[in-house]
């Protein structure tokens, strides 16, 4: 089976001259359907910059990307029409949940399956909600919601056509643990239950065991992420 | 599911109000127009009115309404009696002011050549044309005066027996109807002290003359009040109005151009010398303003949704990163624009309907100007949008990654 989304030897580069910053520096990778993973990595070693060319919304400058064994983007430049792909394929869940001011919870489900095509969005949206347990706060709008409440909502926006990948952005960065870990392992229900594939960049190690791989990425570098080897390096407690 | 009412929805209070502020904004932009339409309708209304073909006037003037005119009465006469005209009536028109129940009125008073012309024609709206030559008056609705009112001029009372509406002058006053004699017995209106001064002249003229001298007893009829000297020339009236035969205007218009003593002018040409003369300055003066004040509206009604499109940026950028197509967040932009329109124009017609009557010069709301008005309304926002849209297109998806 293709993986859902596979990309090899991208590069990007900001600024110019002695300014330059490299924020992909040859980053080959692939996830298959049906994982979840996880990205970590300290700010600016280029996580945000992989998502936003794995998710058709910045390409990278160099190298190719791959979806479901199709190229799609080559060297900066899209073969296929890429808000077409982000509208039926990709879900996106972001730090803040970036819900839509103005629809409440459940219109916010029902646009996405609205712009994917998917019939019968009102009957979606309430089953999808109802998925991840917030199906009584439908009528609320986005400012009437907790964070929780908020990042489910987005979940269940990102879920609303079956998604093939769902790139999540520092999705618990503004939850407290019990939260971070409930989101987390509805990001694994997910991809297990539903067969996407789910890429997730966050800072917390303390879910680590939800996700199947784990990846770091520093100077633009990817690489497979070892907790215990992670643990053994770090200097010792003063 | 339609993005704009949703977004109106959750927003009903501020665009409401904002669709309130454009509403008065447009108000005010139509009374313009409408101002402007009602002055060059009123500075020819009275023209109009009269349904003349032609208008003979003073020898060299733009009589009666441009500048005054004086003619003597023989002309209708002589006109009546030209092959071709089918009616020929004297017609008069001053300026007065007088008090009425302690409001001051000012009136353009037009004399109608009675009995030939006793304002059939004029626009009544109440009431009856004349029906005597004396003691009666048409007015028009804007003196606030009823059917039945009587009113004292030159000492006598005249009855108000019809309404008009809209019988104004080109400075707005209002035109009140009399038969040409009343009319000139109003302008003629002299104290009694003039009137014995006047008779002591006569007798002095008299007697210095060798009629006088040989028939003393003239001096009796000089005083005698049911006397008019016989070397006192009839008033003259302002204008004779002449209606002509079908095909037959251009042959009387050169047979009356042909005579020394008048100047004549077709019912076209005196609108025209009402507009190029009367009111020519304060027609370009509103005209421009109407200009500058439609062009500033537009503005402000392009920042009023650039600011309503900025306010949803981030949105737009979700919704965009979400594969939104493009037509539904143009669409977005757009729909609102034609909203805020429509109701700001619905807001600007219903204050319209209740402020315009109580304005002091008309606000005249042609047909155009109710057709053209709302389209307008619709281009205006459809180009106002563009900056909007502008940004609609320029939002980067990305930015919604940025939190």
């Amino acid at each position: 089976m293709d993986p859902a989304v596979r990309s090899i030897d991208l590069r990007k580069t900001y600024g110019v001259g002695s300014a330059a910053v490299t924020a992909l520096d040859g980053v080959s990778f692939a996830l298959a359907p049906g994982t979840v993973a996880a990205l970590l990595g300290p700010s600016g070693s280029g996580k945000s910059t992989l998502i936003k060319a794995l998710g058709f919304v910045s390409p990278a400058d160099a190298g190719e990307v791959y979806f479901a064994g199709r190229l799609v983007v080559k060297d900066g430049a899209a073969l296929a029409d890429l808000a077409s792909l982000r509208r039926r394929h990709l879900g996106f869940v972001f730090q803040k949940a970036n819900l839509t001011s103005f629809l409440t919870a459940r219109e916010n489900v029902e646009i996405a399956c609205e712009f994917g095509g998917k019939p019968d969005g009102r009957r979606r949206a309430r089953a999808l909600l109802e998925y991840l347990d917030v199906a009584g706060r439908e009528r609320a709008y986005p400012e009437m919601l907790s964070g929780g409440e908020q990042q489910r909502v987005a979940i269940a926006r990102a879920l609303a056509n079956e998604p093939s990948l769902i790139l999540a952005d520092e999705p618990t960065a503004a939850l407290d643990s019990v939260r971070s870990r409930t989101v987390m392992e509805l990001f694994r229900k997910v991809a297990h239950e539903r067969g996407a594939a789910v890429l997730v960049v966050t800072h917390d190690h303390r879910a680590l065991d939800v996700f199947d791989h784990l990846y770091e990425m520093e100077d633009g570098r990817l690489r497979p992420y070892h907790p215990a080897a992670a643990t053994a390096a770090a200097p010792p407690p003063a | 599911m339609n993005l704009a009412l949703r977004d109106v929805r959750r927003h009903l209070g501020r665009f409401l109000g904002t669709a309130g502020g454009l509403g008065l904004l447009l108000t005010v932009v139509v009374a313009m127009q409408g101002i402007y339409a009602g002055m060059v309708d009123d500075a020819t209304i009275l023209a109009r009115a009269m349904r003349a073909d032609l208008w003979i006037v003073q020898r060299d003037t733009r009589g009666p309404f441009a500048e005054g005119s004086r003619l003597d009465p023989s002309v209708e006469a002589r006109a009546a009696a030209l092959p071709g005209v089918r009616r020929a009536r004297p017609y008069t028109y001053q300026t007065i002011q007088r008090d009425h129940h302690g409001q001051i009125m000012r009136i353009a008073l037009v004399g109608l050549g009675w009995p030939d012309d006793a304002g059939a024609s004029l626009p009544l709206v109440r009431g009856r044309p004349l029906q005597q030559g004396h003691g009666e008056l048409i007015v028009d609705a804007s003196l606030g005066l009823a059917l039945g009112t009587s009113l004292t001029l030159a000492g006598e009372p005249y009855r108000v027996v019809g309404l008009t509406r809209n019988a104004l002058t080109s400075g707005g006053d209002s035109v009140a109807f009399v038969s040409v004699a009343d009319a000139q017995l109003i302008a003629l209106d002299q104290p009694a002290e003039a009137t014995v001064l006047e008779r002591q002249r006569v007798v002095e003229r008299l007697r210095a003359t060798d009629l006088g001298r040989g028939q003393p007893a003239l001096e009796d009829l000089a005083t005698d009040p049911r006397w008019r000297a016989p070397a006192v020339a009839s008033p003259p009236v302002a204008a004779v109005l002449v209606e002509v035969a079908p095909h037959q205007l251009a042959a009387v218009r050169a047979i009356v151009g042909s005579w020394g003593d008048v100047t004549v002018y077709t019912q076209a040409e005196q609108e025209a010398l009402l507009l190029g003369g009367v009111v020519q300055r304060a027609r370009m003066q509103i005209g421009l303003f109407t200009v500058i004040l439609t062009l500033t509206a537009a503005v402000i009604v392009m920042m009023v949704i650039y600011n309503l499109t900025l306010e949803k940026t981030h949105d737009l950028a979700v919704l965009k990163l979400m594969g939104a197509p493009r037509r539904r967040l143009l669409g977005l932009v757009l729909q609102q624009a034609w909203l805020l329109g429509a109701l700001g124009y619905a807001v600007a017609y219903a204050v319209g309907q209740v402020a315009f009557p109580a304005f002091p010069r008309r606000v005249l709301i042609t047909d155009t100007i109710a057709v053209l008005a709302p389209l307008a309304t619709m281009i205006i926002v459809t180009l106002a949008s563009v900056l909007g849209l502008t940004h609609v297109q320029r939002i980067d998806p990305s930015r919604a990654l940025e939190g």
